[in-house]
């Protein structure tokens, strides 16, 4: 009897193997192989057109940190990467939550619901779309120097959203925070749920004001979900791309918003040079993975919140 | 009726005004992508901007009804490849949600139910996979779809995203609920291990299921940086690349471009207006291969 159990858990062990076997080849072909050969790319000298490759040894980090690349150098594209992020996910962050707060004193879901909708919509369409769209609006002739005379008091001023680099930057960020503030909202609006309610009503009977009650109570709360949602936009920002490749092509200058991913773009393919851009993808890896695991120590750390 | 009005507070109209404020940023660019569709370049650039496309656009004789969108579909050098880009994207992404959703939930249900050597060190090697970023691995990942003469070919734009390992997490965490009694009373029956997983496991994870294979969808929709690498003759083009080429230096088309945007976005749009709770409850989760 007791052998039969065996040999069943046995024969069911085998099907467990048999069914996580596939994503573990999947896995191991399409990213560690990759990313192992990421790493040792950047030690050759390899390029796309010859097809031939030696081992150069640390030459090119030194080339990425030292050289100018053809004008484009990695110093810069960390710049204009830390800049994007920063500048993205701050106001973004500070943005959904307030308006995560306000949506909850609603009183009546079905308008929450409707709100949230209208908020996503723009996160439904593609980034190449978003940046498009964008593009008109930052024309010298288009809507946002319209508006943004009527707010300055001025009138035919050309702001240069897409020519001054500042600008230029500045509007990178307003398609970013426009194209993914529905999504933190909701992510906020999830974490603001999973507060109960019991500890607002308490607040309520001992005489707590809405202003007192959020910076004391449901900011604290709310900081598990904070740190969360703060370390995923960043992670999200340092991986831009199609947004500064779009204002790229439409005659935008590309220094300014010459984020990390472009750089890798140009460097390996337009350029061919594979072992520089391998180079820039392992400072990326690396860059990225100092955010994870920040956010994993913060996630960890604050799993112990309880209400 | 006094005591209704005494109930709305100062802070509550505050509350309103704010909100309804974010609301017309987030909609009014789509809006205007809408009605700049049907405008020529003058219009969309007039100085005030009017919401209104002229009437000019529908009855003037010389310019073709829906002349953005005939040049949208003819592209910039009437080069008409927008419905072969069109069903590129449809078919990668399609294909990338499928496979996502078909070997996620297996892997996940390996996972989940089964106890077997290896089975943490297995989860804990996929799960960490979700910290290398694809942007980190594009150039390997080139080199490895070069080398097996994928350029330019639909296997070398699907098979990268076949899965994802946030999915294959997202159904372990699923399944890891679903009571082990179910597939018990199942193995009684007689049925084999597959079988257990086609008729019990995939039709009990249908929320899940749609969640998943929506977010993997947009993601391949979406996706502009890998068609760069890989598609590069024009008819293996996708639609996001479709799309940059109206906005090609001293080319540009503003009225062709919405048009195109339009276009584009209808699917995303249809999908949005018919699944937006599959696509708000998957916002609230994270995936590691999002661009």
């Amino acid at each position: 009897m007791g052998r039969k159990t065996y040999s069943i858990e046995r024969k069911q062990a085998k099907w467990g193997l048999i069914f996580t076997i596939p994503c573990l080849v999947f896995f191991a072909i399409f990213s560690f192989y990759p990313i192992i050969n990421a790493f040792i790319t950047s030690l050759t000298n390899r390029r796309a057109i010859a097809r031939t490759s030696e081992f150069v040894g640390l030459e090119n980090y030194v080339y990425i940190f030292t050289k100018d690349n053809g004008g484009f150098p990695l110093s810069n594209s960390i710049r204009a990467t830390l800049i994007f992020t920063i500048g993205t996910f701050i106001p973004m962050i500070i943005a959904s939550l307030i308006v995560a707060v306000f949506l909850m004193q609603l009183r009546k879901d079905k308008y929450r619901g409707f709100f949230q909708l209208m908020y996503y919509t723009p996160a439904v369409l593609s980034s190449v779309v978003a940046a498009s769209i964008w593009m008109i609006i930052f024309d010298p002739r288009g809507l946002m120097n319209q508006i943004s005379n009527f707010v300055m008091h001025t009138s035919g001023v050309d702001y240069n959203w897409l020519v001054d680099s500042t600008m230029l930057q500045i509007s990178t960020m307003m398609i970013y925070f426009w194209k993914y503030i529905g999504y933190f909202v909701i992510l906020f609006i999830t974490g603001l749920a999973s507060i109960p309610n019991t500890i607002y009503e308490a607040a309520t009977v001992d005489g707590s004001s809405r202003w007192h009650t959020f910076w004391r109570i449901t900011l604290p709360l709310l900081k598990p979900t904070t740190a969360m949602v703060s370390i995923m936009a960043m992670l999200q920002c340092l991986k831009t791309f199609s947004t500064q490749y779009m204002l790229y092509q439409g005659g935008s200058s590309r220094f300014p918003i010459d984020v990390i991913t472009m750089n890798i773009y140009f460097t390996g393919i337009r350029n061919g040079r594979l072992g520089r851009a391998s180079a820039m993808s392992i400072v990326l890896f690396l860059i990225m993975l100092l955010f994870t695991y920040i956010q994993l120590r913060l996630t960890r750390s604050s799993e112990d919140v309880e209400y | 009726m006094n005591k209704f009005v005494g109930k709305v507070t100062v802070w509550e109209v505050i509350i309103w005004i704010i909100l309804i404020a974010v609301l017309l940023f987030t909609i009014f660019p789509i809006i205007f992508m809408m009605v700049a569709s049907f405008m020529d370049s003058k219009q969309i650039l007039a100085m005030p901007f009017t919401w209104i496309p002229s009437s000019e656009y529908f009855t003037s004789a010389d310019r073709t009804f829906f002349t953005n969108f005939y040049r949208a579909i003819m592209g910039n050098n009437n080069n008409p490849t927008f419905f072969r880009n069109l069903l590129n994207s449809l078919i990668i992404a399609v294909t990338d949600s499928v496979t996502t959703v078909l070997l996620a939930s297996l892997c996940g249900y390996g996972l989940a139910k089964f106890r077997f050597k290896g089975r943490n060190f297995i989860f804990l090697a996929i799960m960490s996979t979700m910290m290398i970023p694809f942007e980190a691995i594009m150039i390997p990942l080139y080199m490895v779809v070069s080398g097996m003469n994928m350029i330019n070919t639909y296997r070398g734009l699907i098979i990268p995203f076949l899965v994802s390992a946030f999915g294959v997490f997202q159904m372990r965490q699923y399944l890891l609920t679903f009571p082990s009694e179910y597939l018990d009373a199942s193995r009684v029956d007689g049925l084999s291990e597959p079988g257990i997983y086609a008729r019990i496991v995939l039709p009990n994870s249908k929320p899940v299921i749609a969640t998943l294979g929506i977010l993997s969808f947009r993601n391949q929709w979406d996706n502009l940086l890998w068609p760069l690498l890989v598609a590069q003759s024009e008819a293996m083009k996708t639609i996001p690349q479709y799309i940059t080429k109206f906005s090609e230096e001293k080319m540009t088309d503003e009225g062709a471009m919405m048009a195109c945007a339009f276009l584009a976005s209808i699917p995303m749009f249809i999908l949005f207006f018919t699944l937006s709770r599959y696509f708000l409850g998957g916002a609230a989760v994270y995936d590691s291969r999002k661009g």
